[in-house]
């Protein structure tokens, strides 16, 4: 019990930026749904500290963590299903490529 | 109490594994190095529940991401084969901006977080796992209702943006 | 009994649902059984309501629910049941029962027979409705519902051009007088704040002349078009394109009526608005000999028995407006039964001879068609108003009330109009049923209609001859008269005493106009004396007018029909180039303001991540100034 929460935070905040950073540099679409997976992971570390921490005696921040794991899977399942179908259509991963938005 | 300086041993390790095992999965130039370094960073992370005394969340976290969604994103890896490039061509045009300004903010929330205090209140002793299916079975199982809706949609949507047309 | 007179309406409208719902795909030829069944009992109800009205029920209002309310404004879904609502219900019924039979007849081989009976189960709904409301604006849901079943009846044939004009022609002649309905609804709530009729009618002493006359002149625009009264009369001739059950019972029948009723609903305004009166009499009369003169020399069997529906509406007004609603109630009963009776009948000729209307072609029928001969010879005699049959009472009723008006030159436009309808109607039976026949070909074809139809002109014959002698004798006092008298005459109106010799001399009069018609009609087409053809070369000129029904179609087309194009074409510019342009011009707006938003979209997925990473170190920023003082007031 010597390590305070904010040392737990701090963890938490930069593997979150960590996250961001990859998702703003990388190009390969697999690598960037990776890195949006570690700003979950952050955020289910900063909610499980606060949570155990200083939260309610009733651990409500545990019970979002549940949520993230399913809100996680759900997105996981679906990204990689869009990046799958675009890359029929082009045989590659790059998001600067992938311009269908392209207003 | 004398056991203490374990504790900050491992609070250590994790951290290092967790920071070093992130910054592998953004710099690795082999994607399958980063998917695994992805499930390294997601078991560190299990341990950091651990030390936090949720061990329920820590074992959801070993079971669903370290063993689902690592899984999920090999066979994302394996299905969509890159041809080599330079090391220089990994990263997006935008780059530099992107360092420029998450750098600063990644640095202030980081400080930041050492701001933060513990609360009043002793975590159970039990463990998390009590507290956890309470809330979850009592007060938020509508929601975990809806939660199972989400995954159902997520999975039809999956199998219909893969699904060939021709088949 | 009374107070379940909402199953009168209902039953029809229940059929209706049926047919609708289920007829095209699974009931077929049932549908005519059940629409027939459901307004035969209706008839039975009716039947019973009259009786109970005769029993004494005066006036009895019925609310189902409330329809509106604002404040003290009420408009209740309610019928009013009195001896007028209560004979209209039974005509309706009685006479729309009989139609529905024959209509299984005629149709039967009709591909839309289902649709046929779907629509016309509406219509007596719609009409129903229409008699038995307490207020105007009821009245006039039934008022809408009738003009709309007229629109889809007329046009049943809607893959023929002609039915689809002639749709199209009533709908819009009805408009105009829907719009009159809806000006005088209007006023009537402005001025009495309400609608119901007993409560608008006891408070007819507030209201100003030229209120009152505006009311009526309003309400009378709206029974002009639905009644086919000059200038709004020539879209019924053209409506003789739906089918021959139709023209019977919604533009003979009831439908048209519906004018004449609606005056009469409202006789304490008319004759409280003296000069309204005037006008309802002037264009009654005007239209019925019109109207008349047209019928002289058509040859469509269907169109003179439509030029001599609008004559007797104008009657009904004529006597509307001379004082006399009795004797228009009177006469539109009578003239429900004989005018339906005469148009089934040119329904089985036309059935009879393969859908051939030209009376030209026709002729000697009488040994092929013998029941369909003889019945409209009593409704044909009842129309040239021959004692004793039913025309004659509430005609002569009509003749008198104008002439103890005092309003002599109204009776002698009657008289005339009288001599031409024998002469028109002598000549319609005599060129179908009569003489050799001109097409040999249609004549070997023709043959009896079924038993189906036939037992329906049977059963109106009955009523065409006997009616006026059941309800109208002595005239001025029968049994009509005290029982419809109290519902629709004004209190304190001067009661008229009249000499019986008096009375007599004007039917004498009446009755030797119809003769001289008759006269006239045989002398021309069964001796020849004048030769018809003679007739028509020595009155060339007016014969052409005639049987061009005075171009009023034509002088609608270039006079009226053009100004409102022209008038029509600047408001269609100033919309296509102003309120168009404007549109067009804040959807340019946005396209040209899209266009320039459009280049920040990139498509790449990291650039919008980087601006949510901006946006967020934008809101830290601000938080820590916040936090740190800087924004402090």
């Amino acid at each position: 019990m010597n390590i305070p929460v904010g040392a737990f935070i701090a963890v938490s905040s930069i593997l979150f930026f960590i996250g961001v950073a990859g998702v703003l540099m990388r190009r390969n679409a697999v690598v960037i749904l990776m890195c949006v997976e570690l700003m979950l992971n952050a955020a289910n570390l900063a909610l499980v500290a606060f949570s155990r921490r200083a939260g309610s005696p009733d651990e409500r921040g545990s019970v979002f963590v549940v949520f993230i794991f399913v809100i996680a899977a759900a997105e996981v399942a679906v990204g990689l299903a869009i990046v799958l179908s675009s890359y029929r259509n082009r045989p590659t991963v790059d998001v600067d490529e992938v311009q269908a938005m392209k207003g | 109490m004398s056991y203490d300086f374990i504790e900050t041993i491992l609070f250590a390790l994790l951290t290092l594994g967790i920071v070093g095992g992130a910054l592998g999965v953004v710099f690795l130039n082999r994607i399958t190095g980063s998917a695994l370094l992805m499930a390294f960073t997601f078991l560190c992370n299990a341990g950091m529940f651990v030390l936090l005394g949720a061990e329920t969340i820590a074992a959801f976290q070993v079971l669903i991401y370290v063993g689902a969604i690592t899984v999920l994103v090999l066979y994302g890896v394996m299905f969509t084969p890159q041809q080599d490039r330079p090391y220089g061509l990994f990263f997006q045009k935008q780059t530099p901006w992107a360092a420029l300004f998450v750098a600063p903010i990644g640095l202030f929330v980081a400080l930041f977080a050492f701001s933060f205090r513990d609360g009043s209140h002793a975590s159970a002793k039990g463990g998390d796992l009590v507290p956890l299916a309470t809330s979850v079975f009592r007060d938020y199982a509508f929601p975990f209702e809806v939660a199972s809706v989400l995954l159902l949609a997520a999975m039809i949507g999956a199998i219909v943006l893969v699904k060939r047309d021709d088949e | 009994m009374i107070q379940d007179v909402w199953l009168i309406p209902a039953l029809p409208l229940a059929a209706f649902l049926v047919n609708g719902l289920f007829g095209r795909r699974f009931l077929r030829h049932a549908t005519g059984a059940i629409a027939t069944g459901a307004i035969a009992a209706s008839a039975v109800m009716a039947t019973l309501v009259f009786l109970e009205v005769l029993g004494g029920q005066e006036r009895t209002t019925v609310t189902l629910y409330r329809w509106i309310g604002v404040g003290d404004f009420t408009v209740n879904v309610s019928a009013l049941v009195d001896p007028l609502s209560s004979v209209m219900l039974l005509v309706v019924t009685v006479v729309g029962t009989l139609i529905f039979i024959f209509a299984n007849g005629y149709m039967a081989h009709d591909h839309g027979f289902a649709r046929f009976f779907t629509w016309f189960s509406l219509f007596a709904f719609a009409m129903l409705i229409l008699v038995m409301a307490d207020n105007y604006l009821l009245m006039f849901v039934g008022w809408e519902g009738v003009g709309l079943c007229s629109y889809l009846l007329i046009g049943f044939w809607f893959d023929k051009p002609a039915p689809q004009h002639a749709a199209n022609k009533a709908f819009w002649m009805n408009r105009i007088g829907d719009w009159g309905y809806t000006i005088g609804m209007v006023t009537t709530f402005l001025v009495f704040g309400s609608l119901t009729y007993t409560e608008v009618f006891a408070k007819v002493g507030i209201a100003t002349q030229a209120n009152l006359t505006l009311i009526c002149i309003a309400f009378f625009v709206g029974a002009a078009g639905k009644s086919a009264q000059l200038p709004l009369h020539s879209w019924l001739p053209d409506a003789m394109e739906g089918p021959t059950p139709v023209s019977a019972l919604i533009h003979a029948a009831t439908m048209v009526t519906a004018g004449v009723y609606l005056v009469a609903r409202s006789t304490p305004l008319f004759v409280a608005a003296g000069p309204a009166l005037q006008v309802v009499a002037v264009v009654g009369a005007i239209t019925a000999i019109f109207a008349a003169t047209i019928a002289l020399v058509q040859f469509d069997i269907k169109r003179v028995m439509a030029y001599s529906t609008v004559s007797q509406l104008g009657y009904m007004f004529l006597a509307l407006g001379v004082g006399a609603p009795v004797a228009a109630i009177f006469h539109l009963a009578t003239h429900a039964f004989f005018k339906a009776l005469l148009f089934l009948g040119s329904g089985s000729v036309i059935h009879g001879l393969g859908n051939e209307q030209d009376m030209r072609k026709m002729g000697g029928l009488r040994r092929k068609m013998p029941v369909t001969y003889w019945t409209m010879l009593v409704a044909g005699g009842a129309l040239a108003a021959l004692p004793p049959l039913a025309g004659f009472w509430s005609k002569d009723e009509i003749l008198s009330g104008a002439f103890l008006s005092g309003q002599t030159a109204l009776w002698a436009v009657g008289i005339v109009t009288a001599i031409l309808t024998a002469f028109y109607v002598t000549r319609a039976l005599w060129l179908t049923f009569h003489g050799e026949p001109r097409d040999l070909h249609l004549y070997e074809h023709a043959h009896e209609s079924p038993a189906v139809m036939t037992l329906p002109l049977v059963a109106l014959a009955i009523g065409s001859a006997t009616l006026g002698l059941l309800v109208g004798f002595p005239p001025d006092q029968g049994f009509i008269h005290s029982f419809l008298g109290p519902a629709v005459t004004v209190e304190g109106a001067a009661e008229r005493a009249v000499e019986l010799s008096t009375l007599l001399g004007l039917a004498a009069v009446s009755v030797a106009a119809g003769i001289v018609g008759i006269v006239i009609g045989v002398a021309m087409y069964v001796r020849h004396r004048p030769d018809p053809a003679a007739v028509t070369r020595a009155a060339g000129p007016i014969y052409r007018l005639l049987v061009n029904k005075y171009y009023i179609d034509e002088l609608y087309d270039h006079r009226i029909v053009e100004a409102l194009r022209a008038f029509f074409g600047v408001l269609w510019a100033f919309d296509v180039h102003v309120i168009d342009g404007l549109a067009n011009g804040i959807g340019r707006l946005a396209a040209v303001g899209g266009g320039g938003a459009r280049r920040l979209q990139t498509g790449v997925v990291g650039n919008y991540a980087l601006t949510v990473v901006v946006g967020l170190l934008v809101v830290l920023v601000a938080y820590g100034g916040y936090a740190a003082g800087v924004f402090k007031r």
